[in-house]
């Protein structure tokens, strides 16, 4: 099968001239027998089974599904890993300078820099955070940070997900999965390891604890249970981070303080881990009918005598309508250039913009500003007639609510299949963790890759897979 | 250790031991159908009085023909203690406790409910049912072998051990319960068809009909299959060794403050009721005392360890 990009491939130069990453590799794989890596190939799908690494889609039925895995490993070279590390710790440290800002005393809007009214009408802002600082003055502890690629030269920011980012178990089940199926490719590889993520998050949550003088403080992960469509990392996680998995029935507010039903009764909470969004974590303060969080925890939280990780209202920071001032925020707080780039963004909300966005629809890719997942999005050039003047509605009766992006031409990366390598689009997550000022970044992250032949959408809950990603020590 | 996490422990193992307790009477029932004994439709009926379905069997069907009743408890969504239902179940609370135990364990759930649910959703074949009813119980081995080598010699393991020690109790002492009357001393009370061969269905309803043979010279006494299943302490299913583990694992959890506590009360006095019997099975009401005495054990131990 003759290998054809028709955007940027990572592996490839062309058909016969492979890049300097993957040089090793692809002489490697010339040399494997085809139907070995068939057999391969499917027993990484079983171990994936029976290990039960699943994620649950949640139109379907109780029904697990597997995210598929693709055995091809992605390559990152040193260099270009390093740039991005620079520019993820630069967001995500403007990030929580703008958070503490913005639940404070709101300079960036008096300055100018951002509009009143993105914050003020916006639901991911929670007034119930204003004037007060979480414990060691950290918001976004845990961070994703979706990038995409379009050239040899530049990783762009696509999203900063810094609410309840998922996927690093995956990213740690892949490496493990890699070094079970070729242990000989991968000890001929330096690759860094992913693995010490884990030991980092409990590290950065042990740190965030409010008691300084408790040596090991009790740290919990909060679920909203088996049904969730991410339990499996959840369960992933506690297990090692050596931590309960808890559910909101498991805790109860008790004098002030935190606590967990044990087999010997109640037992103070230090940390939580939460993994439920913001308007569960307590009925008393959000969403009345929720049963998933604790009520009276946030007036715990408020009483610095629990961390809440990551901190309810860092979503007004990740908000797709915030996403476009975000070069603004890293200078003004930092005083520097953005190392990254942030994706073109035309925001339906200002009248000029929106005029250019309804005209040029089968162009353009529309995301509602509060969406997530890939669902109530409209990617233009794949759309019908129909689809994009349904759109055109939504857009016009509401403009507040969505942005517009130029279909990027994603990278594409190799993937196995029967007849051979193909390339297909993939973006990557990578993982950033905040304490004290110090921001960790693990080696290499979740590549994630639409493995329908010329899609450009790599979410798992809509028929997307994932790869390891290898960053190779300099 | 979390109240909800002891919960989620105990009521998979209990749910582990039913799967396996229900494809033994389902795989006696099942000798009997391709022997073409007599005593298949008594048979059949009591395997549906001691799981308590037979009221639910009858709401669809009006005979007892072995094929429906196999199927019935293998995997009719009507039977709301199915075999595919049980195993849900298991892994639903295994998930839920899939920090507590190792990885090795979990898996060997998982792939038992890959299994179960890829054989059994498919129709089910005549010729397939022994593979089925051995493959599932190795893999329930597996589950227990790596419980036993794999996990922590702490209160997680008990908890574990004391699930399915309850559900093993409760089993036996169902099936003693639905079958007392064969096992009334003969001299007194002579039943029509009444045999060697019933009691023989007994042990083999609980696979234990080898080793009961080997102990008792190849000898079958009702009373001898009474003391059997009830008393003797070296018997896996009996209920003495089921009561011995049980009051074992309490005490490791309670550590020294057991002595006072609800649960290790009621044990002990299960335990006393069974000692008592000494050799004299002409009573059997004490059956019912005793499945009441366990269900009651079982509530104390959700009280006391704050299972919710």
């Amino acid at each position: 099968m003759t290998y054809f990009a028709k955007t940027y491939d990572e592996a490839f130069i062309n058909e016969n001239s492979v890049r300097t990453n993957y040089k090793k590799f692809i002489s490697w794989y010339k040399n494997q027998d085809n139907s070995e890596l068939t057999k391969i190939n499917s027993d990484a799908m079983k171990f994936f089974e029976n290990t039960g690494v699943s994620f649950k889609v949640y139109s379907s039925d109780k029904k697990e599904n597997l995210i598929p895995f693709d055995i091809i490993p992605r390559i990152i070279n040193p260099k270009e890993w390093n740039k991005l590390v620079k520019g993820i710790t630069q967001r995500v440290l403007a990030i929580n300078f703008f958070l503490t800002d913005i639940y404070g005393q709101q300079e960036i809007i008096k300055h100018g820099v951002i509009p009143v009214d993105l914050i003020q009408n916006n639901p991911a802002f929670l007034k119930q955070m204003l004037g007060f600082t979480p414990p060691n003055k950290t918001y976004n502890h845990i961070s994703g940070i979706d990038l995409i690629k379009t050239n040899s030269d530049n990783f762009y920011v696509l999203e900063d997900n810094v609410r309840v980012p998922s996927g690093a178990s995956y990213m740690i089940e892949n490496r493990d999965t890699m070094i079970k199926l070729f242990p000989e490719l991968i000890s001929r590889y330096k690759v860094s390891d992913n693995r010490n993520y884990t030991k980092y998050l409990s590290e950065i949550l042990k740190k965030s604890s409010p008691q300084k003088t408790k040596i090991n403080p009790n740290i919990v992960l909060l679920t909203p249970g088996i049904y969730n469509s991410a339990f499996f990392e959840h369960a992933f996680l506690a297990d090692k981070l050596g931590v309960e998995l808890v559910e909101g029935k498991d805790l109860r507010v008790i004098n002030k303080y935190l606590n967990m039903k044990t087999i010997d009764g109640w037992k103070r909470v230090d940390v939580i881990y939460r993994r439920i969004d913001d308007i569960f974590l307590d009925p008393l303060s959000f969403k009345e009918d929720s049963f998933l969080g604790v009520p009276g925890l946030m007036e715990v939280y408020r009483n610095k005598n629990v961390t809440i990780a990551n901190a309810p209202g860092t979503g007004i920071s990740d908000d797709k309508s915030i996403y476009s001032y975000i070069p603004d925020i890293i200078k003004f707080y930092l005083g520097q250039k953005p190392i990254l780039k942030n994706v073109k963004t035309f925001k339906c909300r200002i009248k000029d913009e929106l005029k250019y966005v309804l005209k040029n629809l089968n162009k353009l890719v529309v995301k509602e500003v509060h969406g997530s997942g890939g669902y109530g999005m409209l990617v233009g050039p794949l759309a019908s007639k129909t689809e994009i003047s349904k759109f055109k509605n939504k857009i016009t009766k509401n403009p507040y609510s969505y942005i517009a992006q130029p279909t990027l031409s994603l990278s594409t990366c190799p993937i196995y299949t029967k007849k051979g390598l193909t390339p297909r689009h993939v973006d990557l997550r990578c993982f950033a963790l905040l304490a004290q000022e110090k921001v960790t970044v693990t080696s290499g992250g979740l590549t994630r890759v639409a493995l329908k032949k010329g899609s450009l959408v790599v979410n798992s809950s809509q028929g997307g897979g994932t790869k390891d990603t290898w960053i190779l020590s300099s | 250790m979390l109240g909800s996490t002891a919960d989620s422990l105990f009521w998979m193992f209990r749910y582990i031991e039913r799967v396996e307790n229900t494809l033994c009477m389902i795989e006696s029932g099942f000798q009997l159908y391709l022997l073409s004994s007599s005593n298949l439709k008594n048979e059949w009926d009591a395997i549906l009085r001691t799981n308590s379905i037979r009221h639910h069997f009858f709401k669809k069907n009006n005979s007892l023909d072995s094929l429906n009743i196999i199927n019935f408890m293998l995997k009719d969504p009507k039977n709301f203690n199915n075999i595919l239902i049980l195993i849900e179940k298991a892994r639903e609370n295994a998930r839920r406790s899939r920090v507590s135990i190792t990885s090795e364990v979990w898996e060997a759930i998982n792939t038992c409910w890959l299994y179960l649910n890829e054989e059994l959703n498919k129709k089910i074949n005549e010729n397939k049912i022994q593979i089925i009813i051995k493959n599932t119980r190795e893999k329930i081995a597996l589950i227990f072998g790596f419980l036993e080598r794999s996990m922590l010699k702490n209160e997680i393991l008990n908890f574990c051990y004391l699930g399915t020690f309850i559900e093993r109790f409760d089993n036996t002492v169902r099936i003693l319960n639905t079958r007392y009357y064969l096992l009334l001393d003969e001299k007194k009370i002579r039943f029509e068809g009444y045999d060697n061969f019933q009691l023989e269905m007994i042990l083999r309803s609980i696979s234990s009909y080898r080793s009961y043979m080997w102990k008792n010279q190849n000898e079958i006494k009702a009373n001898k299959v009474s003391y059997f299943l009830i008393s003797d302490k070296d018997m896996p299913k009996s209920l003495m060794f089921c009561v011995n583990e049980t009051i074992k694992n309490l005490r490791s959890i309670h550590k020294k403050n057991f002595l006072n506590k609800k649960s290790y009360l009621n044990v002990l006095s299960i335990q006393k009721k069974i000692k008592q019997k000494n050799r004299n099975f002409n009573d059997y009401s004490f059956l019912n005392s005793l499945f009441k005495l366990n269900m009651t054990l079982a509530a104390n131990i959700e009280e006391e360890f704050n299972f919710q």
